[in-house]
C-alpha cells in the first residue's frame, strides 16, 4: 500500500516519463518523410519541455515544495534564467546566421 | 502606530531546506555553468543547422529516451530512499539507495556502449562540431554521475550503520543525485531532440 507521499512521487515519475515519451512525437513531427529538418518549433518545444521536467524534479523529487519560500522562488527564478539563457542564445545564433 | 504580526502557521514552521544549504549553492552554480555551455552549443547550432542535423542523425533517439527513463527512475528511487529514511524504515531506504546505484550503473553502461558504437563508426570528439559537443557534454555528465555513485555509496554506508545515520546527509546526497538527473534531462533534449 503506497502512502500519500509515495503516490505523489509515483505520479511525478509517470508525468516525467510521459513527457520524455512526448519527445518521440516532436521528433516525428519535425521530420520531412524520415529526413530530419531544422525546426525552430521543435527546438523551442524540446527546451521548454525539458525545463518543465526540471521544475517537476525540483518541486517533487528534491522536495522544494516543502522548502522555505526563498528556495522555492530561487529555483523558479533559476528555471526562468536557464530558459532565457538557452532560448536567447539560440535566437541570437539564428539572427547572426 | 504599532503593527501586529500574525504568528507563522504550522505549515510555514515546517518548511525547511532539504539537505545542507551548501549543496543548494552547488546545484545553482552547476546549473548556471551547464546553462552557459548549453547556450554556446545552441548559438553554434543555430548558425550551422545543416551540419549539426547531418551528424545528429547518427544518434538513436530511442536510446536517449531509455537513458532518460533509467535516470528518472533512479531519481524516483532516491526520493523514496529519503522518505523511508525519514520514517525510520532503514532496510527499505538501503534497498532504494542500492536500486539508485544499480540504475546509475545501467545508465553508464548504456552510455559506454553508445560511445563505443559512435567511435567505431568514425564519429569522435574531433570528427565534427556536433560530436565535439556530444562527447564533451556526455562525458562531463558521466563524470558527475560517477561522483553521484560515490555519494549514493555514502548514503548506503550511513543508513546501514545505526551510529552513522544522519537524515541531513541523506537529503544532501539525494539532492546531488537529482541534479545529475535534471542536467541529463536538459542534455538529452538539446543533443537528441533539438532541431
Amino acid at each position: 500500500m503506497l502512502s500519500a507521499s509515495n503516490k505523489r512521487l509515483f505520479a511525478a515519475w509517470i508525468v516525467l516519463s510521459a513527457i520524455t515519451a512526448a519527445y518521440l512525437w516532436i521528433d516525428h513531427s519535425a521530420d520531412d518523410h524520415g529526413t530530419p529538418v531544422a525546426s525552430t518549433s521543435a527546438t523551442v518545444g524540446a527546451i521548454v519541455l525539458a525545463l518543465v521536467k526540471v521544475r517537476i524534479i525540483m518541486r517533487e523529487f528534491m522536495e522544494v515544495r516543502h522548502a522555505p519560500r526563498l528556495l522555492c522562488r530561487l529555483t523558479d527564478l533559476w528555471v526562468v534564467l536557464m530558459a532565457a539563457g538557452m532560448l536567447g542564445m539560440y535566437f541570437a545564433g539564428k539572427a547572426v546566421a | 502606530m504599532t503593527t501586529t504580526q500574525a504568528p507563522p502557521t504550522e505549515a510555514a514552521k515546517a518548511r525547511r531546506v532539504p539537505g545542507q544549504p551548501d549543496m543548494w549553492v552547488l546545484v545553482l552554480v552547476e546549473s548556471l555553468i551547464f546553462t552557459s555551455y548549453f547556450g554556446v552549443y545552441l548559438f553554434y547550432r543555430a548558425q550551422h543547422e545543416a551540419a549539426f542535423l547531418q551528424e545528429q542523425a547518427h544518434l538513436d533517439l530511442w536510446l536517449g529516451i531509455v537513458d532518460t527513463i533509467v535516470l528518472l527512475t533512479s531519481s524516483w528511487s532516491v526520493a523514496r530512499c529519503v522518505q523511508n529514511a525519514r520514517a525510520g524504515r532503514y532496510p527499505a531506504a538501503v534497498r532504494d539507495a542500492c536500486v539508485t546505484a544499480a540504475l546509475g550503473l545501467l545508465f553508464l553502461a548504456l552510455k559506454i556502449a553508445e560511445w563505443a558504437g559512435h567511435i567505431t563508426a568514425g564519429h569522435t570528439l574531433t570528427s565534427g562540431e556536433f560530436f565535439t559537443h556530444y562527447f564533451f557534454l556526455t562525458v562531463i555528465h558521466a563524470v558527475h554521475l560517477l561522483i553521484g555513485l560515490v555519494v549514493v555509496g555514502i548514503v548506503v554506508r550511513q543508513l546501514a550503520d545505526p551510529r552513522r545515520r544522519d537524515q541531513q546527509v541523506v537529503e544532501t546526497c539525494a539532492t546531488y543525485w537529482h541534479t545529475v538527473d535534471f542536467l541529463w534531462v536538459l542534455i538529452f533534449a538539446l543533443l537528441y531532440v533539438a532541431r
